[in-house]
């Protein structure tokens, strides 16, 4: 990686390790690389820490997607996953533990995929991607079980509701569809950019991120990031924030977000914006919250930078860790 | 006695005592006989104690006379009493004043007798003082002849069994010299003599040989020296067959003749580049051009040049007790053009290249710093002054700039000229550096000079010298020509025309609507003040030695400004893009996605946009695809839903399977060939 490619990389996803003292990242190259946690927020961390502790090229494509299993890591690239155990992670061996695809229709482009999420309650994997549908995929025996169709444009994001064993997912087309993955049929569909107090038409209709917390759903994109009540499917506030969100999540009683623009947003319930704290990178893609371990409890969000940001005190950026 | 007194008084006059009766008696008897009377005579028959008594006895009897006197004076008493004691006292007073007068003889004599035996005394004194004198004298002499060396002494003489070996029996007449110590060194002097008298003999003999091959050998000379303009004769004649046949012997050889007065890096590199030249590349050529007397005055020995400065020194002083002396400013200037001064003789290579244009390089040696320098020159087949952004490209101050990674040829390599330049204050070398040539460090390897970091020993190593010389080379051939290459390009780019070769034509669609309009120079403080190429800034990625360039792409209603850093040492190393659009508000690579995603098609993907070997289409290629990009980007974008009806700007021609990917929505920049539709990477 040369001082020009590094100085076009960008940041797509992020996982922490189950232990919580690794954190893996992937960026626009295809490669994933590991950091040690520990080592970065010990106090006589140097500039060597901040560096990965393993670099390799996981696949062809860019890496939309990271996810941590009990002892796997989860990573999807052009139309493919691969798991990765964590241990040999941790041991810097690179070979993957297993490599799978989902059956797309078209062969002519393989589409990429945007989101992975597991369902806890049957163990199995639900990826969603360019090929407008979602996939669900059983853990144990690799098999894709079903296919989930309803989207016509690509699935950015994906969400799982345990309490109701729904799945959430939203796409290009501008629609927030709601699944239930026992029967996997499509329950409700939301067409946000349709609701005047969200839209954003100079922005488009897209929904790029997608958050549960019990009852509340927060989804944004080209129209506003805004907290909707599931029960009664309407926005209850909406947030004034520029740029278009591209991940979001409920922590504690804040809702925090990042998406165009250097800087990471905290916002309270009621629909105001409580801060926004700034980052190196001009814009984000990603934010991850280290809940598993309370000994490294940070918040790391990256984007159009080959550095990540982390924050101990999510008030400030401590400092970053570079690819 | 009395009876005489009156007498007495005749004798005093005459100086000898002749008072006496006796003298008168002595007188009247006749003149035959002068009988003198000496009283001296009468004196040593008498004897002093007896006068003595005589005289205390008359002295006594005055007395007794006196008194009675006395007593008659003071009775009264008849005067001829007292008259006869007169003549009594007065007899008595004249035997007293004989006394008195033998007293003195005697007192006289006396002293004269000391005297006498003093004189002899004295007589005899002299004598032996006389005497003492001559012994001493005696003395030195003897001993002055005693230490007496002679010259003999001197006269290494061969030893005594050598002489009484080679000595013939006359001179060394053993029988008598064996005995006697002088006579053997006699004999022996002798015959050192002869031996010698021999020697010289031969000497005269040896002489006037070596005269007369003296002789012989001017003649022979004088005879060679006639023969030198018949064979400069000869030479000349031959000259145009030499050309006819391409071994330049001659030039070869007055080449090598003035090469010998070639400080030692020119020379290495004079040798190594020839060989270089001879071996590998035809087109390279080296000759040697400069002042030879100089370079001769300069490499003469020493000792002269020390007397001359040091007389020479003397007279300046001379002179300037007279002058004001110069002031300190223009004595520190002279210090520094001496310190800085090149050497009469310098080196010019010529590359050639296939087109005919031909890069010349002057190599300067500068003596007090043991560095090399080296200036440019390009001269072209064709005239160069179309285009007006490329008045940089081969400007020959940055010609050579970054031949291999930061070598920029501003500072000296040489770390002891760091002392040198403090004692007569020079800061930076930069500032000569455009009248002395450029100090890279690839140049000192060229001539052997190696400076490591703790100023160890610089020595002129060949083997450094021709371990780089082909690298260099075509390193060099390769910079002109990149750098001829962009001199056309930018002048079709200057007119709005993107040369894009036909081996090139695959890489975009046939149809690119979006057009350069503008291509500009622009200085390094200019584009560091641009906003959109502060994260290039920061990333470290420029520096003052790269060129820079402003281009301008527009389509419709939409301008995109594209800054462009471009290291010399292109295309070895890509230029990069900066990308700032200004259609519906302004967007940069910073804001906006799908502009980063833009700049690194253009920036990141080498191997596909060089194009083929040896690469000097990379730039071309590079704003062609941004145009194409910008086509793409366009049409895409006016895609999007923005709830206004009516006629997009920019209707879609591209054709693509999907327009938008990935979390970030980018649109499909890479252009398939020969299918001809876009995708995403």
């Amino acid at each position: 990686m040369g001082p020009v490619e590094l100085l076009h990389m960008s940041v797509f996803s992020q996982s922490f390790s189950p232990c919580g003292r690794f954190l893996a990242a992937g960026n626009n190259y295809g490669e994933i690389a590991v950091f040690s946690l520990s080592a970065a927020l010990s106090p006589d961390a140097s500039q060597a820490s901040q560096k990965p502790i393993l670099n390799f090229t996981a696949h062809d494509g860019p890496v939309f997607s990271l996810l941590s299993t009990d002892t796997h890591l989860l990573s999807a690239g052009n139309g493919e996953i691969s798991a990765w155990s964590w241990a040999e992670l941790i041991k810097k061996s690179t070979k993957a533990a297993w490599t799978r695809k989902p059956s797309y229709e078209t062969s002519l482009e393989i589409p990429e995929i945007n989101a992975m999420i597991i369902n806890p309650k049957d163990n199995s994997l639900i990826v969603g991607g360019g090929d407008n549908n979602i996939h669900i995929m059983d853990m144990e025996t690799g098999i894709f079980k079903s296919v989930l169709k309803g989207h016509t444009d690509y699935i950015h994001c994906l969400c799982f509701k345990e309490r109701e064993e729904e799945i959430l997912s939203g796409g290009e087309d501008g629609a927030v569809r709601i699944w239930d993955s026992r029967t996997n049929r499509p329950v409700h569909c939301i067409e946000v950019f349709k609701y005047e107090e969200c839209a954003r038409p100079q922005f488009g209709k897209w929904i790029s991120c997608l958050a549960t917390d019990s009852d509340w759903m927060l989804c944004g994109g080209g129209p506003s990031l805004s907290l909707w009540h599931l029960r009664s499917m309407s926005p209850t506030s909406v947030f004034p924030l520029p740029g278009c969100q591209r991940e979001a999540v409920f922590y504690q009683d804040l809702i925090m977000s990042v998406g165009e623009g250097p800087h990471v947003s905290h916002c309270l319930h009621g629909g105001t914006v409580k801060a926004q704290i700034p980052c190196t990178p001009s814009s984000l893609n990603t934010l991850a919250l280290n809940l598993k371990n309370t000994e490294h409890r940070v918040m790391t969000v990256g984007g159009s930078s080959h550095q990540i940001d982390v924050f101990t005190n999510f008030s400030y950026k401590a400092f970053s860790l570079s690819f | 006695m009395s009876s005489d007194a009156v007498k007495k008084r005749k004798p005093k006059v005459i100086r000898n005592e002749e008072g006496t009766p006796e003298t008168k008696r002595g007188r009247a008897e006749g003149e035959q006989d002068v009988l003198v009377y000496h009283e001296e005579v009468e004196l040593e028959g008498r004897d002093p104690q007896q006068d003595y008594l005589l005289y205390k006895d008359t002295c006594a009897a005055l007395a007794k006379l006196m008194a009675e006197i006395q007593e008659l004076k003071s009775s009264g008493a008849k005067s001829v009493e007292m008259e006869e004691r007169r003549r009594q006292c007065s007899v008595h007073f004249i035997t007293l004043k004989k006394l008195n007068r033998l007293a003195h003889m005697r007192l006289k004599k006396g002293r004269d007798q000391t005297h006498e035996a003093k004189q002899r005394v004295d007589v005899l004194h002299l004598q032996l003082q006389n005497l003492l004198y001559e012994v001493m004298h005696l003395q030195k002499e003897i001993n002055k002849c005693l230490e007496f060396k002679s010259q003999h002494e001197e006269i290494e003489l061969v030893s005594e069994e050598e002489f009484f070996q080679e000595a013939p029996a006359e001179i060394s007449r053993p029988h008598v010299t064996r005995d006697d110590h002088h006579q053997l060194t006699l004999a022996r002097l002798d015959w050192e003599l002869e031996q010698r008298k021999r020697l010289a003999e031969q000497y005269k003999m040896s002489l006037a040989r070596k005269e007369k091959i003296h002789k012989a050998i001017e003649q022979k000379r004088e005879y060679l020296s006639s023969l030198q303009p018949g064979l400069q004769n000869i030479m000349q004649a031959s000259l145009p067959v030499q050309e006819c046949l391409s071994m330049p012997f001659e030039q070869m050889q007055k080449q090598a003749e003035v090469a010998r007065h070639l400080p030692p890096p020119l020379y290495v590199l004079l040798v190594q580049a020839a060989a270089y030249g001879q071996a590998c590349d035809k087109t390279l050529s080296a000759s040697i051009s400069g002042d030879v007397d100089e370079a001769k005055a300069l490499s003469r020995p020493p000792e002269d040049s020390q007397d001359d400065e040091s007389d020479s020194d003397a007279e300046e002083e001379q002179q300037n007790t007279k002058r004001r002396r110069a002031t300190v400013g223009v004595q520190l200037d002279d210090k520094r053009k001496e310190m800085l001064r090149r050497h009469p003789l310098s080196l010019c290579v010529d590359l050639k290249c296939k087109d005919g244009s031909v890069l010349h390089l002057f190599f300067y040696y500068l003596m007090n710093l043991n560095i090399l320098t080296v200036k440019t020159k390009v001269s072209t087949t064709t005239d160069l002054s179309g285009a007006v952004s490329a008045g940089e490209l081969l400007n020959s101050e940055s010609l050579l700039n970054c031949l291999y990674a930061s070598d920029h040829g501003q500072e000296t390599p040489n770390p002891t000229n760091r002392y040198q330049f403090d004692k007569v204050g020079i800061t930076t070398f930069a500032d000569y550096v455009s009248d002395l040539g450029h100090p890279y460090v690839w140049v000192q390897k060229l001539g052997g000079l190696q400076f490591s970091s703790d100023g160890a020993q610089v020595s002129c190593d060949v083997a450094l010298s021709a371990s780089h010389m082909e690298r260099t080379m075509k390193l060099l051939q390769g910079r002109l020509q990149a750098r001829l290459a962009l001199h056309k390009q930018f002048s079709s780019l200057e007119h709005s025309i993107i040369p894009v070769s036909g081996e090139c034509q695959h890489l975009f669609p046939a149809k690119v609507v979006s057009g350069l309009t503008r291509w500009t120079m622009m200085s390094y403080q200019e584009f560091t003040e641009l906003g959109f190429v502060q994260h290039v800034l920061k990333a470290g990625l420029l520096r003052e030695t790269d060129l820079f360039f402003m281009a301008v792409v527009e389509r419709g209603t939409a301008r995109l400004l594209a800054a462009v850093v471009v290291n010399p040492r292109y295309p070895e190393v890509m230029p990069l893009f900066s990308l700032s659009l200004h259609w519906k508000g302004e967007r940069s690579g910073r804001t906006e996605d799908n502009l980063r995603a833009m700049e690194s098609e253009v920036n990141v993907f080498r191997a596909e946009l060089q194009g083929p070997r040896p690469g000097f289409q990379l730039l071309t290629n590079q704003i062609q695809r941004l145009c194409v990009c910008l086509d793409v980007y366009l049409e895409m974008e006016s895609q999007v839903c923005d709830g206004s009806e009516g006629p997009k700007e920019f209707p879609r021609e591209k054709m693509c399977l999907r327009t938008a990917r990935g979390p970030s929505r980018l649109k499909p920049f890479k252009y398939n060939h020969p299918q001809g539709f876009f995708s995403h990477r």
